[in-house]
């Protein structure tokens, strides 16, 4: 213990020691140490030189500086990160830092000029170095094709960045939606008709007909149709965009918590539907899906004794 | 009044009246309440055929009088609307309807009220009686008491009622409006008359038995008619009534099945009489009447009527509802959400016919979500950007979806604003009503136009026509039968034979497009009358 005790008294005076000390703390607290904790390990060291240690460490690049709800926190940075740096002056550091700060969503150009007040030809040329260096990527966002989000070079970007399933490549796959579309609707087609030929009471085979979005989803995955997993979302995506045709409709049901497929307990139910009318009067006519309907009038260029529509679809 | 309306319906009185009264009727429909002295100023027409024209027009209710604005001692002013102008395009309609409902007797008494406009009871027992001898065996004969009950039987059902007894010229009449026939308490009451009598065979006889015959049937007439001044109209309303009971039908048997589609008839024909035209929903049923009420051949236990009745209540489509707990039940049918939703059905299948299924699955999206961005179209339709854009541009060029401007800063600032896309369900109906009034008018233009392209042809094929009709009658060889056939040529032949089926295409067209006016107009009257 009076080792100790004479340690730290001569740690009081040297700067190096002082160092050393507080990455010995940080070592203990790894997610980090506040300011608090060093005055209290260190209770005789002076604001001043306990300012001077830890610009000192910052400036190494051997700490880093974090802010929370309570006050800054220092944490030691670990020491691969801190070879990369080797190098790259402050201005590529705080850049970096920015960069891996926006996570796997990316961060735009503009983005960094604000949070670093640099100006943008120093960003430019920081960002291109970065990217030589191969520490940061850049990554065309789906949502706007121009812009270019950066984010570090192993990270895998985020589901709104690329569009998620329905994308690949930035571009959107309709024909794998289309095929998606017909399949889940064949399926919910077919069940609705065993469940009428069934003919049992109305009530039961109405119940039967329905089917809820886990066995859509369990059934589209044992086709084995796609090459990307899809989630219980996406299928009801899918799902939402029959009931938009009109082909489907949708109920939900209060289900108990911990049946397979319930969210919240609720659970979407889907069932294949008719058409309610036949196709209207007004479009088996030619004049129901004539494009120049409204230039055409008795007398004119285009006029009814002349249509030439009207003159095929007689004649059909 | 629009400018579509008003072509159409000049249209139509040309076809069935003629074009003097075609000139009087569009002119009325034009200016609103006249004279006698402006019209026959501003139509250059003279003073004799001025009336004629009114006379038929009044004749078939298509023009009202009054007595003018300036007070009591004024000239009657005429006026004339569109809407029993255009019901003429649906006698067809009304015709097949009786037909079905009261045989060949109904169609040709409900045909012929509606040729005339208005007509005593026993004119019309005599002409149908009459008519429907014509086409029987020798030797038979239609008896009046036959036609006067299915007369009645029509006029039970409130297929066919009386007109209002319209108020002279001389009295004050204080309303502005006319009364109309329901107010008259008398309106469906069939009078005591006992019709004696059997058709009469229309012969080619010489004129002294027409004379004789002449007489005897003034004496007849004399005879039987002894109730006078009572006229006899067709019902429109009852019929319309009937029309979208049909839809609500075929409506339930098409989405459900046949069952719960009898289920639908049985509630809407035992409220026909109960319910009022401008009703919401129909009177609740308990639902022990309705099984009570339930056709014999659908034997069906009682508990799966109310599951039936369920199912019904359940449907997002909201045909039935469920009004209350006694009786096992009280159900009641949403006329006016029936409506509604046939017309939204109406307006999706346009824009899947007209511009395809990814428009129609933007328009419907558009219909159950009510305002959307750009971006949040394309996300929830999954349809690429590029294309989703180029359609919802083009259905807001033809006006079926509509642009709200949501900004954010006082100056309307593109780049600061929310643009979100919108159907409006009442607005696009009106407009697709005007659309069918203008296809219809244009259908008609074309038939008449095919019509005269081949009028030398068409006169020629009539000329042989009653040359062979005289010949025969008068007993001619086959050659000579089979040389005045020849004088028509083959290819003349296919031509009438083309001109043929085009005019019935053109006719059953405009019929098909009459489907769709009832659906739009009945639900853009049943909106005005729920707000309004």
């Amino acid at each position: 213990m009076a080792e100790v005790k004479v340690k730290k008294e001569a740690n009081l005076s040297d700067p190096a020691e002082v160092e050393n000390r507080i990455k010995e703390l940080c070592h203990q607290f790894p997610q980090g140490i506040t300011d608090q904790v060093i005055q209290n390990d260190l209770p005789h060291l002076e604001p001043q030189q306990r300012a001077m240690a830890i610009n000192k460490l910052l400036s190494l690049g051997q700490l880093d500086l974090l802010r929370n709800s309570s006050g800054l926190l220092y944490r030691l940075k670990d020491s691969q990160s801190t070879s990369k740096m080797k190098g790259s002056d402050n201005q590529e550091k705080l850049v970096y830092q920015i960069i891996e700060d926006a996570g796997n969503k990316g961060i735009w150009s503009r983005d960094i000029r604000f949070k670093s007040n640099l100006p943008l030809t120093e960003i430019n040329k920081i960002l291109k170095n970065l990217e030589s260096k191969k520490l940061i990527k850049a990554v065309k966002s789906v949502a706007a094709s121009k812009k270019k989000v950066y984010m570090l070079y192993n990270l895998q970007p985020d589901r709104s960045v690329t569009g998620g399933a329905w994308y690949s490549d930035q571009d959107f796959e309709s024909e794998f939606v289309e095929v998606l579309n017909q399949q889940c609707f064949k399926f919910l087609q077919s069940k609705a008709e065993a469940a009428r030929d069934s003919k049992q009471s109305p009530m039961v085979q109405r119940n039967s007909s329905f089917a809820t979005s886990h066995e859509v989803w369990k059934y589209i995955c044992e086709l084995g149709i796609s090459k990307v997993d899809l989630s219980m979302d996406d299928i009801e995506t899918i799902l939402n965009t029959l009931i938009y045709d009109g082909k489907v409709e949708m109920t939900v049901i209060a289900a108990k918590e911990g049946t397979v497929g319930s969210v919240d307990g609720q659970m979407k139910l889907y069932r294949g539907v008719n058409a309610v009318i036949q196709p209207t009067g007004l479009v088996k006519t030619p004049c129901g899906l004539c494009p120049v309907f409204e230039d055409c009038h008795e007398g004119g260029e285009i006029s009814p004794s002349s249509c030439i529509y009207m003159t095929e679809w007689l004649d059909f | 009044m629009t400018a579509q309306e008003v072509r159409l319906c000049g249209l139509l009185l040309h076809e069935h009246f003629g074009e003097v009264v075609e000139k009087v009727g569009t002119h009325l429909l034009r200016s609103g309440a006249q004279n006698l002295r402006t019209i026959i100023h501003e139509t250059g027409l003279s003073v004799d055929l001025v009336k004629k024209s009114l006379m038929v027009l009044v004749q078939h209710g298509a023009c009202l009088f009054s007595s003018g604005r300036k007070g009591p001692g004024s000239p009657t002013e005429y006026r004339s609307g569109c809407d029993r102008i255009l019901r003429i395009l649906r006698y067809p309609r009304y015709i097949y309807t009786a037909k079905t409902l009261y045989g060949d007797t109904g169609e040709l008494v409900v045909e012929e009220l509606l040729q005339r406009g208005h007509m005593t009871m026993s004119g019309t027992v005599k002409t149908v009686a009459d008519r429907l001898t014509q086409n029987m065996e020798e030797g038979r004969s239609m008896d009046y008491s036959e036609v006067s009950s299915a007369f009645s039987k029509l006029v039970e059902t409130h297929f066919l009622q009386r007109c209002p007894k319209l108020a002279g010229a001389g009295t004050a009449d204080t309303s502005a409006i006319p009364p109309t026939p329901e107010s008259f308490p008398d309106c469906y009451k069939v009078p005591h008359m006992t019709l004696v009598g059997r058709g009469k065979r229309q012969l080619a006889a010489e004129d002294g038995e027409d004379q004789r015959n002449a007489k005897r049937q003034k004496m007849d007439s004399e005879n039987s008619e002894s109730v006078p001044g009572i006229y006899w109209q067709v019902n429109f309303e009852r019929f319309h009534l009937h029309f979208r009971d049909q839809a609500i039908i075929s409506a339930v048997a098409n989405k459900l099945d046949q069952t719960s589609s009898e289920i639908v008839r049985t509630m809407l024909r035992m409220s026909e009489v109960t319910t009022s035209p401008a009703a919401t929903c129909t009177k609740p049923l308990s639902a022990n009447e309705i099984f009570r009420s339930l056709p014999a051949s659908y034997n069906i236990p009682r508990p799966i009527l109310d599951q039936y009745l369920t199912l019904l209540v359940d449907d997002p489509m909201e045909f039935v509802g469920k009004a209350g707990e006694s009786g096992g039940g009280m159900y009641v049918v949403n006329l006016h959400r029936a409506l509604a939703n046939l017309a939204r059905a109406t307006l999706e299948s346009v824009v899947q016919e007209r511009f395809g299924s990814r428009s129609a699955r933007i328009f419907r999206l558009l219909l159950r979500k009510r305002h959307l961005e750009q971006k949040q179209v394309e996300d929830f339709a999954m349809i690429p950007a590029k294309e989703a854009k180029d359609m919802l541009y083009t259905l807001l060029s033809q006006n079926l979806v509509q642009l709200q401007e949501i900004p954010k800063t006082p100056d309307y600032a593109p780049s600061r604003t929310f643009y979100l896309y919108t159907v409006n369900q009442l607005p696009t109906a009106r407009m697709l009503l005007q659309n069918c009034y203008k296809t219809v008018a244009n259908l008609i233009e074309r038939r008449l136009f095919e019509s005269k392209e081949s009028k030398r042809l068409l006169e020629k094929s009539q000329r042989i026509e009653a040359i062979l009709a005289s010949l025969q009658a008068s007993g001619a060889e086959p050659e000579q039968l089979t040389e005045v056939e020849e004088m028509i040529t083959a290819p003349e032949k296919q031509q009438l034979d083309a001109l043929k089926l085009h005019i019935n295409k053109l006719d059953s067209a405009e019929n098909q497009v009459d489907e769709t006016i009832f659906l739009l107009e009945s639900y853009v009257n049943s909106t005005a009358t729920s707000t309004g």
